[in-house]
């Protein structure tokens, strides 16, 4: 590999980069000005076509400038006197970002499909424990990118490396897990169902809203109802219900190929690389020492199909980052992958332990709140206003109680914590089971909560911190809760393992 | 009671953190809470007052009466409550931990050791600095959910709780002397 490189002289992006600014700006432009070149498109031929290609040709060849002028003044470079890697950038603003090497925490390097087409990656550094915001290299060319992301990984791993007493031995990077197609294709089948009604939804209202706007009858909306009330309502609803599933199964599908495609997992040095994508490329890097919290989830469907998807929280001080990172995700595992990826971040399989198990009164408290309160409101509203017959009451309000009956009991039976030397294990959830797990060392706070009438039932609730995501477990025993809070000091106070 | 087979430390004996006597606030901190009370209590009737003035007709006098007394009776109440949950607010420092209760119908103990402290500020409010009185906030990395502030703290014991924390967090080096610094400046932030 070409070290010879000097970062510490500033760095200009690849010179093809310019393309990738161009097509950022242009997109951005586009993104900006759609409502007017949407009418412009609609009302194309009353148009006078030399005034509307002149804006064209101005506002294109405007762009150009302004994206040479932001490769020109786009530098990076590391400054090894003070550990820091430097970008400056702006045409008339000038920015200068300063980043500590050692507080560098993940470093991805990212190909968009223009990216690909010009042969350039994104370079993103991402940090922990500070406010500002990430530092990002738009276009860098692939050779470029992995000696800068080998240097700066190199530096902030180096700071840890000095406390921890472990020796390293030096391991050419090799695949070891390759998650593939007939995994991706199960899990799409199986998953995210609320969020692609959510994806669907917002589509569908979107297209209906810009096609009401335009006021153009694509879709003649009298024929398809005319259509539909032909149908007996049975046909008509099996119909509806159908096409529904049908799309969420599809898009389901093709967002999870499109995500995932060729999802690898790399043993790196001190990291493990994950990189999959189909039209992006996406790389991804875990830090073993800076896993926080691993969820594991799985479904009925899944469980027969050995497939499960992992996601993997790293540390970051900023609550907000915090919360709204999504988890890195490693979709399509089968039980044995996962043992290995659990494995290899734990450096050893996570025993569940003493098992501690909630109070029927949680039960009792989720139905009267998500069962019995709602029915009753539904039938005291309906006792005034008389919206819907008495029969379909008693029909809607049974299938709701038994839906909501398995739903609850369900979830009441899989709320569990486990306890451990080494692991805190909580398992949750009515169909989608997630499995969460720390490690105690990574606590940075514990909370205990009781309400004042629960002191008499000896019921309360444990909330436990990390720097990726807290953990909790509610309506337990409080003296097992007690006595479990005070080995977790023990615990975190006698021993100085890092959480980081 | 669940037993831990694979642990050789007796789960008994271990220091009970819900055993530990909690100190608590310094009783000039009350006032603090009413004064800030009181505060609002003013611009709710200023305001109040202003809507009787302009809006008179608006409704019959009993019912103006009416929500008056009931404005009153919220705030009585709020300042009953107020000094109910300060005295059920307590905090310790133990050796390797800090504690802090708080909390009426929802009783919370929050713990945090010094070894994952991130760093520690002291805040004075106008109406705290004026009764010598100061608050100590200590951050982790786990998030503001996991920060924890304890109010009503006499100016110096907060003081020295924070040179206490500092030096637990980053124990000084065994050639170096420890420096003191008693009069060190001080972080302070509006916040009543």
């Amino acid at each position: 590999m070409n070290k010879s490189i000097d970062f510490s002289q500033p760095q200009r992006q690849s010179l093809t980069g310019i393309l990738v600014l161009f097509a950022n700006s242009l997109q951005k432009t586009v993104r900006a000005l759609w409502p007017i070149l949407l009418i412009w498109l609609v009302k194309f031929d009353s148009l006078n076509k030399l005034v509307f290609f002149g804006i064209v040709a101005g506002v294109t060849i405007f762009i150009v400038i302004i994206s040479y002028l932001q490769y020109h003044f786009f530098t990076f470079h590391i400054d090894n006197e003070n550990q820091e890697f430097v970008i400056q950038k702006g045409i008339i603003n000038k920015t200068r970002i300063t980043i500590q090497l050692h507080k560098i925490q993940q470093v991805n390097i990212n190909q968009s499909l223009i990216q690909r087409l010009v042969g350039v990656h994104k370079f993103e550094i991402d940090t922990a424990g500070s406010d500002k915001k990430e530092a990002s290299i738009s276009a860098i060319s692939h050779t470029l990118a992995t000696i800068l992301k080998e240097r700066l990984i190199n530096h902030s791993q180096q700071e840890s490396f000095e406390i921890g007493e472990t020796v390293l031995v030096d391991v050419v990077s090799t695949s070891f897990i390759k998650i593939g197609l007939i995994s991706l294709v199960k899990i799409g089948f199986t998953s995210n169902y609320i969020k692609s009604l959510a994806l669907i939804f917002v589509f569908f209202t979107t297209i209906l809203d810009n096609l009401q706007q335009l006021n153009s009858h694509v879709i003649d909306e009298d024929k398809v109802t005319d259509y539909l009330d032909t149908l007996p309502i049975i046909t008509f609803f099996l119909v509806v219900v159908g096409f529904f599933v049908g799309l969420i199964l599809v898009v389901n599908l093709i967002r999870t190929i499109l995500k995932y495609f060729d999802f690898t997992i790399q043993k790196n040095k001190h990291s493990i690389l994950l990189s999959y994508g189909l039209l992006a490329t996406k790389n991804k890097l875990l830090n073993p020492n800076k896993v926080q919290k691993i969820k594991i989830t799985q479904n009925f469907f899944q469980k027969k199909l050995d497939v499960l998807t992992i996601g993997v929280n790293q540390a970051s001080s900023d609550p907000e980052i915090a919360n709204a990172k999504d988890p890195i995700e490693v979709p399509g595992c089968s039980m044995g992958e996962r043992d290995v990826i659990l494995k290899l971040l734990f450096s050893q399989l996570p025993q569940k332990g003493t098992q501690y198990v909630p109070n029927w009164r949680k039960l009792a408290l989720n139905t009267f709140f998500i069962l019995v309160l709602p029915v009753l409101i539904f039938i005291g509203t309906n006792y005034i206003l008389h919206f819907i017959s008495w029969n379909d009451l008693i029909i809607y309000a049974s299938i709701f109680t038994v839906f909501t009956i398995l739903m609850l009991w369900f979830s009441f039976k899989n709320y569990r914590f486990f306890v451990s030397e080494d692991f805190i294990i909580k398992q949750n959830g009515a169909w989608d089971i997630d499995t969460t797990i720390i490690e105690p060392c990574k606590i940075q706070a514990i909370e205990t909560q009781q309400f004042f009438w629960q002191k008499a039932t000896n019921i309360g609730s444990v909330n436990l911190s990390t720097a990726g995501g807290n953990i909790n477990f509610t309506t337990g025993n409080y003296s097992e809760i007690k006595s479990l809070v005070n080995y977790w000091l023990y615990q975190l106070e006698t021993t100085n393992k890092n959480w980081m | 009671m669940n037993e831990f087979t694979n642990n050789p430390i007796e789960i008994n004996f271990l220091p009970k953190f819900e055993e530990v006597k909690l100190n608590s606030l310094n009783s000039k901190y009350v006032y603090v809470l009413l004064i800030n009370l009181i505060l609002i209590l003013i611009l709710v009737i200023a305001g109040f007052s202003a809507l009787f003035f302009f809006k008179q007709n608006s409704f019959t006098y009993s019912i103006w009466a009416a929500v008056f007394i009931g404005i009153l009776l919220f705030f009585i109440g709020l300042i009953v409550f107020v000094k109910l949950s300060f005295h059920r607010k307590g905090y310790a420092f133990r050796t390797h931990d800090v504690i802090y209760k708080s909390g009426l119908i929802s009783q919370t103990t929050t713990i945090i050791p010094f070894n994952r402290v991130q760093h520690v500020a002291l805040h004075q409010g106008f109406i705290s600095r004026n009764l010598g009185l100061a608050s100590i906030e200590l951050f982790t990395a786990g998030g503001s959910s996991s920060d924890l502030k304890i109010p009503g703290i006499l100016l110096e014991d907060a003081q020295k709780i924070k040179n206490l924390v500092s030096q637990k967090i980053n124990p000084p080096k065994k050639d170096e002397p420890i420096e003191i610094q008693p009069n060190e400046p001080i972080v302070t932030e509006e916040h009543e």
